[in-house]
């Protein structure tokens, strides 16, 4: 089953998404540049679950006036299957990757309301300044406090908010762009990706927001839990006997997507859709699901759109 | 003859009667009164604390306690007030079109004190044989504060605009002080630290020999203390301080503290 939404047909079907844990950071630093290299590092190496110890992304830039220090900062996203994990990635990857950058602070991106709990991860970060970390807190009378810590380092000082929150989570949103060919179908995709980011509270958390291999779950060879997803990979398709790549189709470009929640994850992925579809040489669109057997959320393609 | 009056405060006022109001008790000296007998009463009663207003009106430079304990609501000082006003409360908010006298604010744990003219002594601090003075909240006075403001301040937030008197901060454990005018001698004597600081914008008389000088750098964790005072306290200088770099000094020594100063270097 098929419809037609501005001359590219789209599967009439669903893409799974499963829940996972989700926190928000916002790192700010004396420019642009330097927030963006310590987002670029903290989400690096972290596209998905299947092999990297979290999934990551970079959710927005986030101008000067917007931020806690009135610096140019970025919003992160941080995805773990639970609190333990992505407690434990977060620590890891804002210690050695953000810790570690000039100039930069980081701040609790989900306020305490919002959250489903609150990780102590500046707290454990801050035994970094082995006994010279100063703590701070802020909003005395004016509302609710915040304690911050302040870590002595070589250049200078580095500040973290103490609680950063985190709440139950959607990942796993995803469709699939087929093109005639590479450069028009790869163009059609990344016009996604922006229509994406307009969302708040998503991320794409492959390369560029673009994952060229996606897998399938298992493999001939029994020590891989993952393998290329052959029912798409177009170069075998008459080679493959049960290809769902079709005739025309000789490029397929994922994009997977994990949000906050499940309304900002459906809205994204339909603004990504039209995007695409807007932008030419897409044959068609698809999702990828297990039959509702991997988690409970079902974007529908269809309904994605009419989120939009 | 000075007036003791912590009844006036929306905790005790709000849903009573009027009549119940007026006979209140106040001190003048050591005698009882009721509260009509030495203030006009008028207005609407609110159902709850934090829903009732109250104007104080009049030469009230004598009446003590006004606002002492309250937890939540707002009351208006149209001209001075005594001693003791907004000490031990614990929420709400307090204005004072004129000055406060000694002991202001002292030991509060929460809520709100802006006093729009100058500070007496013992702002926001502990009283005699007590060990803890402030433990939360915020004191905002836009002129001159007196003798050992923030002693044996715990936690929250006092910023004096004008000139502070010596021994601010004396033995702090925690919160913070923001001078604005120029700091007398003797600030942060005995102060042990515990996340607590003196941040100087006006310069300083003296510092104490038991502070060492530690760097010149611009602390990222000042700009957000200065864009709270400049956006939501309406200190407008705060902003100017920006980008400034500070000097840090840490002690006192004298008591093994880690008590930071910080002073605005031009």
């Amino acid at each position: 089953m098929s419809f037609n939404f501005n001359g590219v047909e789209i599967d009439d079907t669903f893409a799974e998404g499963f829940t996972m844990w989700g926190s928000r950071i916002i790192v700010t630093a004396i420019n642009k540049k330097w927030a963006n290299i310590a987002a670029q590092n903290m989400t690096g190496f972290a596209t998905s679950v299947i092999a990297c110890d979290c999934e990551a992304g970079i959710e927005r830039e986030v101008p000067s006036e917007s931020t806690p220090d009135h610096r140019s900062g970025t919003a992160i996203m941080v995805f773990g299957f639970s609190k333990g994990k992505l407690s434990g990635s977060m620590l890891n990857r804002i210690g050695q990757c953000i810790l570690t950058c000039p100039t930069t602070a980081i701040f609790n991106g989900i306020p305490r309301a919002e959250s489903d709990e609150m990780l102590d991860v500046g707290k454990s970060l801050r035994l970094f300044g082995d006994g010279y970390q100063v703590k701070m807190r802020m909003n005395d009378g004016l509302g609710e406090r915040v304690r911050f810590w302040r870590i002595p380092v070589m250049q200078g000082e580095f500040l973290t908010e103490e609680l950063y929150g985190a709440k139950k989570a959607v990942a796993g949103g995803n469709f699939l762009i087929m093109g005639e060919e590479e450069r028009s179908t790869l163009e059609a995709a990344e016009k996604a990706v922006e229509a994406i980011h307009t969302v708040p509270m998503v991320i794409t958390p492959f390369p560029g927001g673009l994952c060229r291999s996606g897998s399938k779950v298992g493999s001939k060879y029994a020590f891989l839990k993952a393998s290329t997803n052959t029912p798409f990979c177009p170069t075998i398709k008459h080679t493959f006997k049960r290809s769902n790549a079709p005739e025309k189709v000789n490029s397929i470009i994922e994009i997977v997507l994990n949000g906050l929640d499940e309304s900002s994850v459906k809205r994204a992925m339909g603004f990504g859709i039209k995007a695409a579809v807007e932008a030419g040489g897409v044959k068609k669109i698809t999702a990828v699901n297990f039959g509702g057997k991997l988690g409970k959320f079902k974007f529908g393609l269809k309904e994605s759109l009419e989120a939009t | 003859m000075p007036i003791e009056a912590e009844n006036i405060t929306p905790d005790i006022i709000a849903s009573k009667q009027m009549s119940e109001i007026e006979r209140l008790a106040v001190y003048k000296g050591n005698r009882q009164h009721n509260l009509s007998e030495l203030f006009e009463i008028s207005g609407d009663i609110a159902n709850e604390a934090g829903g009732q207003v109250i104007m104080v009106e009049g030469n009230t430079a004598l009446v003590k306690y006004i606002g002492s304990s309250m937890s939540s609501g707002k009351i208006i000082v149209e001209g001075n007030a005594g001693m003791h006003l907004g000490s031990k409360m614990t929420g709400g908010e307090i204005q004072v079109k004129g000055s406060v006298d000694d002991w202001a604010g002292a030991e509060m744990s929460g809520g709100c004190i802006r006093v729009n003219e100058n500070a007496g002594n013992r702002l926001g601090s502990a009283y005699r044989g007590s060990p803890e003075g402030m433990t939360g909240g915020l004191i905002v006075v836009d002129g001159k504060a007196g003798q050992e403001c923030g002693a044996l301040l715990r936690r929250g937030m006092i910023v004096i605009r004008g000139a502070v008197a010596p021994f601010a901060g004396v033995h702090m454990n925690g919160g913070q002080i923001f001078a604005f005018g120029q700091v007398s001698k003797r600030l942060g004597a005995s102060a042990k630290g515990n996340g607590g600081f003196i941040a100087c914008f006006g310069g300083v008389e003296q510092m104490l020999p038991t502070y060492i000088y530690d760097s010149t750098y611009k602390p990222n964790f000042m700009r957000m203390y200065l864009q709270q005072l400049s956006e939501n306290l309406g200190v407008k200088e705060a902003a100017k301080f920006m980008d400034t770099p500070f000097e840090r000094f840490s002690g006192d020594l004298a008591c093994g503290g880690n008590n930071e100063i910080f002073v605005a270097s031009y």
